[in-house]
């Protein structure tokens, strides 16, 4: 039996609804101080990421989110342990704290624009060949026809990429006042000019919409897709990064774990940290 | 490093899905897969990527397992290799 | 939560995600258990990266005019020899240009 988490949320409270989670399992609230995280449990930890298991950990989210402000999890966290999740919640809880708050009430929406790549790239290389060439290369040569080509490819790309950039200026113009954080991501394939995630309080989804429906009736060479409201997955930052100096915390962490589950302490023991030994994969 | 992740349901059932459908789980693949909370549990380490920020996390659990080892729970005894 | 998603082209959009999705069937590598081929891929992807890393050095200062006709043309000599080296190595080792890159997790991919 192992634990599978789906969001952090900002309750220590039992969670009310019925909310079935994978494999069928009921949703629980395993709490820390004043948040909780929502897990269920699985029979044995998880081979495959399949369509139906991913949709799931998206539903549960998505009902947990009528309740409380929720901080999705990555699909696919599990621990072996109820102790084991605690010790993490503990390591992050101010981090979870300050997301919570700055999330409440907040919704994440999406927007995808393509543009045709290959005719932009055409356009830029027509004005490209009208232009005088300013360096002299002489093609007599298989190093300078090579040279001639990489250049030209060179310019065409290097103006592709400030068209691109342009562009993107532009569409988040549409947005950018209504929406409080975005996340940018310029063209992850050539065709694929922006990726952006847009965080926007629940009470301005209208206007985002709104501007969406607007960006969309102006003629261009673009194609949108809109999606949401979506959990924020996209505007999680946790500062506390785990170092080696958290393992010699570690042993008195526990502790105090063990001591408020009632358990007997862990011994302590003299050793090297296990991490120089290889186990589990480690260097 | 490659991702240990195993694949969807096969080729032609993918195809299958309506587009709407597939959009949909794009979208969410494209979030769930990746973005939120990004913590390792005991388990992810061992079946997916280890990601290098999180070796000091690791160590975190390695002591959290001694811990299970000595109070004999049913977890304790050989880490589990990752795949 | 009434979610929506809305776009003029789904077909365009699904083909594009896809190709940045890496846990769809269509981009699933069939044999990796091959460890020459793994050890080739890796020294190879270094190579590629460092190879244009050079083409793109050169460009700039092309660009910049700062060459005179000679560097220009042994440049180019060395850069045509090699990217066809490359091909060479790519084809005997049955790589694919995709297959030569590195998935650096948040950062992103090498090239």
């Amino acid at each position: 039996m192992v634990i599978y988490t789906y969001g952090v949320i900002d309750s220590k409270d039992t969670i009310d609804e019925t909310i079935f989670g994978l494999e069928g399992a009921g949703v629980y609230n395993v709490s820390y101080r004043d948040i909780g995280v929502a897990v269920s449990e699985l029979g044995e930890k998880m081979q495959e990421i399949t369509d139906t298991n991913v949709l799931k950990h998206e539903e549960v989210i998505e009902t947990l989110m009528t309740k409380f402000t929720v901080l999705p999890i990555r699909f696919s966290t599990i621990f072996n342990t109820k102790e084991e999740l605690l010790l993490i919640v503990e390591f992050y809880y101010q981090d979870f704290k300050d997301n919570l708050d700055r999330l409440r009430n907040k919704v994440e929406f999406g927007i995808k624009v393509m543009w045709p790549a290959k005719i932009i790239k055409q356009r830029i290389a027509e004005v490209y060949n009208k232009r005088k060439f300013t360096v002299s290369i002489m093609a007599d040569s298989p190093g300078k026809t090579f040279v001639k080509e990489k250049f030209e490819k060179h310019i065409i790309e290097k103006e592709f990429e400030e068209e691109a950039v342009r562009c993107i200026a532009v569409v988040d113009d549409y947005f950018n006042k209504i929406a409080s954080e975005r996340k940018i991501k310029k063209l992850q394939t050539e065709n694929l000019l922006l990726n952006a995630a847009y965080l926007v309080g629940k009470d301005k989804q209208d206007d985002f919409k709104k501007a969406f429906e607007q960006l969309k009736s102006t003629p261009s060479d673009l194609k949108f897709l809109f999606s949401g409201p979506w959990p924020c997955y996209n505007f999680i930052t946790l500062t506390k990064k785990p170092s080696s100096a958290d393992y010699f915390n570690a042993e008195h962490m526990l502790n105090r774990l063990l001591a408020q589950q009632g358990l007997p302490e862990r011994v302590q023991h003299d050793h090297e940290p296990r991490y120089l030994t290889g186990m589990n994969g480690g260097f | 490093m490659d991702r240990q992740i195993k694949t969807l349901q096969d080729k032609n059932s993918y195809l299958d899905l309506q587009k709407e459908k597939r959009i949909t789980l794009l979208e969410v693949l494209d979030r769930a897969l990746d973005k939120g909370v990004v913590i390792s549990g005991d388990i992810v380490i061992s079946v997916a990527d280890v990601d290098l920020i999180y070796l000091g996390l690791k160590v975190l659990l390695s002591s959290v397992e001694t811990m299970e080892r000595l109070r004999g729970s049913p977890f304790s005894g050989a880490a589990e290799e990752p795949t | 939560m009434n979610r929506i998603i809305e776009t003029d082209s789904q077909e365009a959009f699904v083909q594009e995600m896809e190709k940045i999705q890496d846990t769809l069937p269509s981009r699933i590598d069939a044999n990796p258990k091959n460890v020459e081929k793994g050890l080739a891929k890796l020294v190879l992807t270094l190579v590629e990266l460092i190879r244009k890393l050079l083409e793109k050095q050169a460009m700039r200062r092309i660009e910049g005019g700062s060459l005179s006709d000679e560097e220009v043309e042994r440049i180019g000599e060395t850069l045509l020899k090699l990217e066809n080296k490359m091909q060479e190595l790519k084809e005997i080792f049955a790589l694919k240009d995709e297959e030569l890159n590195l998935k650096l997790g948040p950062l992103g991919d090498l090239m």
